[in-house]
């Protein structure tokens, strides 16, 4: 995506932009003139929105090949990891109180794990290897009789590696252990079934693969015993696992996005890996440079590097107009390096200079080689200003 | 566009930092490595005129602008005046926010330490010509 200020944006892993088949499918939904009524009501023009809700339900279901029963619409995918991870926690306290997650995780788990920590619960943080992926044999050794959730997240949102869920989440099937999975980067873009996959709760959101924000779904397994306690109160929607109006429009938007995205899976993927090979081929003969996370697990919309001697703020500042996200943690505020590439192994000096560049369906080879040219040019430029060091 | 972390002056200082370099010859050299940051500053001086300031500087973007705001106003004053740098004021200047203090204080022990070191040797840059 480019436009008349020059900026080419690659952070798609932060948002995309909605398909303009789903706004055509939104647009309708807000005015007097659409379905705007409450799809609860048992009116018929509430039995039209609630159609809506029906025809994208079994879109978003036919994407993840589940049952549409099994799915609750959230307000993305932090509100669905605190339902999945509280509310399993929760429902399932008389079991035990030990979860196990990784230190790699998205913040939506990472936090809400810490949380439950200072409520008593007992939290194991297992290290992934140093390109970023888990061992399933360190989560076998990992659960105890008191386990009751595991939490590993599918493609990692700073690094693209991806876990073997499958693996990870037979095991906990064997240990009758629930598995949920934060898949806010992978549904839509790598092909899942969760009717035979060993995946209890699985946590996605809508504006990462092209849909509106703010629209978001926790899939609940239907098997026996799980089951997950609800965070809010009132009206009693959605079986009262999340009650509250639905967002139809927003609803319908997700749903569209899902059709769409399972319709073209594989070409975007192709043209995924394309851009992301073309951006590497451009940056890897630079000295010290190197690639956060593993090479045979990377998820094609990421590639993640980090370069020796170089300062990333000021590298994310020459990078400007061109849109991508560093490894810092977020904010100049905070100048700490990101834990996900320190629990990688990363020094502090390498992890704070790395730069996450994410692809999407817009995404143009022009956009790829201005991208290359600028971080080239930017490389060049701070280390020319910058002293040695001191002998 | 709003919450931009870094002020137009910042950003002007940043994209064009004519003072970044070194100085063959030099009245007076520093270096500081701390906290992270690296600062390196050169004076070829006239007497007791700085007619040259360069840096070099490895750090975030507020420090890079205010190390470019420092050669360029102190070119052509006295040597003592760098006695006088103030960190409080750049950073009022700029602005840069009050978290980056620490570097900018390093930006200061160099600035300062340039003074002395070149008062203490003032026929060092008579080599210069």
């Amino acid at each position: 995506m480019s436009n008349s200020t020059d900026i080419v944006y690659l952070d798609y892993a932060a948002s995309t932009p909605a398909d303009p088949r789903v706004v055509d499918v939104m647009t309708p939904l807000f005015g007097a003139d659409g379905d705007f009524a409450n799809p609860s009501s048992g009116h018929v023009a509430g039995r039209r929105s609630r159609a809506h809700v029906e025809r994208a339900t079994g879109q978003l279901a036919e994407l993840l090949g589940c049952r549409e029963e099994e799915l609750v619409w959230t307000s993305g995918a932090t509100e669905s990891d605190n339902l999945a991870i509280v509310g399993a926690a929760r429902y399932r306290a008389d079991r035990g109180r030990h979860l196990i997650t990784m230190p790699t995780e998205h913040k939506a788990v990472a936090d809400v794990s810490r949380l439950l920590e200072k409520k008593g619960f007992e939290v194991s943080w297992l290290r992934p290897d140093d390109t970023g992926v888990l061992d399933p044999t360190i989560l076998e050794a990992a659960i105890r009789p008191d386990t009751q959730l595991v939490s590993i997240m599918h493609v990692n949102n700073e690094t693209g590696v991806i876990q073997d869920i499958e693996a990870l989440g037979a095991i906990c099937r064997e240990r009758d252990v629930l598995f949920h999975v934060d898949a806010a980067q992978s549904v839509g873009k790598l092909p899942l079934d969760l009717a035979s996959m060993p995946v209890d709760l699985l946590s996605t959101t809508a504006h990462k693969v092209y849909g509106p924000k703010g629209i978001g779904a926790l899939y609940i397994s239907g098997r026996p015993g799980c089951r997950v306690e609800a965070l809010i109160h009132g009206g009693g929607q959605q079986g009262g696992r999340r009650p509250g109006t639905l967002a139809v429009p927003l609803i319908a938007g997700f749903g569209e996005a899902a059709r769409i995205a399972r319709s073209e899976m594989q070409e975007n993927h192709a043209h995924l890996r394309s851009q992301r090979e073309r951006l590497w081929r451009g940056i890897r003969d630079l000295e010290g440079i190197v690639q956060n996370g593993s090479e045979s697990h990377a998820f094609p919309g990421i590639l993640n590097v980090s370069i020796e001697d170089v300062e990333g703020e000021s590298l994310l500042l020459a990078l400007e107009p061109l849109c991508v996200a560093t490894g810092s943690a977020c904010n100049s505020k905070s100048q700490e390096p990101s834990s996900v590439l320190r629990a990688l192994g990363r020094s502090d000096m390498l992890a704070q200079s790395a730069i996450r560049f994410s692809f999407g369906r817009p995404t143009t080879p022009d956009e790829v080689d201005i991208a290359v040219e600028r971080y080239r040019t930017a490389i060049a430029r701070l280390r020319d200003i910058a002293p040695g060091r001191a002998a | 566009m709003t919450a931009d972390p870094y002020s137009e002056q910042v950003r002007a200082l940043f994209a064009r930092p004519d003072h970044a370099g070194d100085l063959e010859k030099a009245s007076a050299r520093v270096h500081i490595e701390e906290q992270g940051v690296r600062i390196s500053l050169a004076a070829q001086c006239d007497g007791d005129i700085i007619e040259c300031l360069r840096f070099r500087a490895w750090g975030c973007p507020h420090l890079l602008a205010a190390a470019e705001a420092v050669c360029r106003s102190y070119e052509g004053q006295a040597l003592t005046a760098l006695q006088a740098f103030s960190a409080a004021e750049i950073m009022q200047t700029l602005p840069v926010p009050r978290e980056k203090l620490g570097r900018i204080l390093i930006l200061e022990d160099a600035v300062r330490s340039l003074g002395r070191s070149a008062r203490v040797s003032p026929d060092a840059g008579k080599d210069t010509d």
